[in-house]
């Protein structure tokens, strides 16, 4: 494809909030995500007026998975000790929860798993965000999910070619759609105003060496799908697992029994048990 | 295909650490009478179906009113997919690898992870 398709595959993607595959409840909060200085207050009062939305939110921040004491049963609270950020990816991640498993059986699996997997390493390395680390699993493949809104029948070929050529759909992306998901979800992380380190952990999760200023968050997340992969957790386009990147892994200073205990706890995964539908 | 997702949903099968009981992940169209639940069912933060309900035609076509996608059922461990069968897809999985620094790591604490399933 030339450079008017790629500046015109850009701009489609650019406007996903008016596509007509995007369901209403992703278009209402990719619209107040895409406001520049969306504050706190806004979010946590957007969440409270749906009471669906309220109830999706809070069965996730109450599954174990944040490992919060007691329950928290207000929104407004749950904002405050999440932050704006979490918030965020919480938000996309209940909204696209019912888009990928329907996009693709095996992708919120996958995604969770990664999310998981990507806090429980960040917990490890004492990161001071294990919760962002945690978003950015669970959104690092987005770009898939926008890729098969607006291609579906391509990417399904893709993910067909993948298995019949037993190789990563990653490695095909660019063919069919001349830009891959990481590049394409990075577009829509900057769209939605995430921080830097989301969009950087999302585009680089395949070549954590070029991250400049989230390198341990991204090759935190590159581990992750690997370990996921390897563990055979969901479906993510093909079923291949890639080799690790040597120096992402050696940042990382995981010992065998740091994988061990990790594989371990992965499959204490609380979440994936949940059902987080919207409908 | 669909024999895949099915073989990947059962790799999500684990058992709990007490060695009480096994369970699987099904769809909720898969449900069929006699099955007992391994885990509740939970609405919102009420338990609507305690675990180790046994299911009748009855309870299934509440469930299907309920707008779930899948729940556990407890499975016993030969109605599960066998060591076998989670090994072979291991190593399909594994086959564009070729000796990558740590992967062949990787692979063996993953294929130890799973063979300590069966112990």
């Amino acid at each position: 494809m030339n450079n008017t398709e790629k500046r015109d595959l850009h701009r489609r993607i650019k406007n996903i909030s008016s596509l007509p595959t995007i369901p209403s409840v992703l278009r209402r909060i990719s619209e107040i995500i895409e406001k520049p200085n969306v504050s706190l207050t806004e979010i946590s009062n957007f969440i409270s007026n749906d009471p669906a939305l309220t109830t999706k939110i809070l069965k996730m921040i109450n599954s174990a998975v944040y490992g919060f004491p007691g329950r928290i049963s207000l929104v407004s609270h749950a904002t405050v000790l999440l932050g704006l950020n979490v918030i965020k990816g919480l938000l996309i991640g209940v909204s696209v929860f019912e888009i990928m498993q329907k996009a693709m059986v095996g992708l919120w699996e996958h995604s969770l798993g990664c999310a998981v997997t990507a806090k429980l390493i960040a917990q490890r390395k004492r990161l001071n965000e294990p919760e962002e680390v945690y978003a950015a699993g669970l959104l690092h493949d987005i770009g898939k999910v926008i890729l098969i809104l607006e291609y579906p029948e391509e990417y399904e070929k893709a993910s067909n070619e993948a298995e019949a050529k037993g190789v990563t759909i990653y490695e095909l992306e660019t063919n069919h759609f001349i830009e891959n998901h990481a590049t394409v979800g990075a577009w829509m992380s900057e769209k939605w105003h995430f921080p830097n380190n989301l969009t950087e952990v999302i585009k680089y999760h395949h070549n954590p060496l070029r991250s400049k200023y989230a390198p341990m968050e991204t090759a935190i997340v590159h581990l992750s799908d690997i370990l996921v992969r390897a563990r055979g957790i969901g479906f993510a386009g093909d079923r291949f697992v890639p080799a690790v990147n040597p120096t992402a892994f050696e940042l990382l200073e995981m010992k065998e029994q740091d994988i061990k205990e990790i594989l371990a706890e992965m499959d204490c995964l609380p979440g994936i048990t949940e059902d987080f539908s919207l409908s | 295909m669909i024999e895949y997702h099915a073989l990947l949903h059962s790799c999500l099968l684990r058992g709990d650490y007490e060695g009480l009981t096994l369970m699987k992940k099904i769809y909720v169209a898969e449900l069929e009478p006699g099955m007992k639940l391994a885990r509740p069912v939970v609405k919102d933060t009420m338990v609507l179906l305690r675990d180790g309900t046994e299911l009748t035609g009855t309870i299934i076509r509440k469930i299907k009113n309920m707008d779930l996608n899948t729940v556990y059922i407890e499975a016993p461990p030969d109605s599960c997919v066998s060591k076998d069968e989670l090994l072979i897809n291991l190593e399909r999985r594994f086959q564009n690898i070729d000796h990558e620094p740590y992967m062949d790591m990787i692979k063996r604490l993953v294929q130890e992870h799973i063979e300590a399933f069966y112990e």
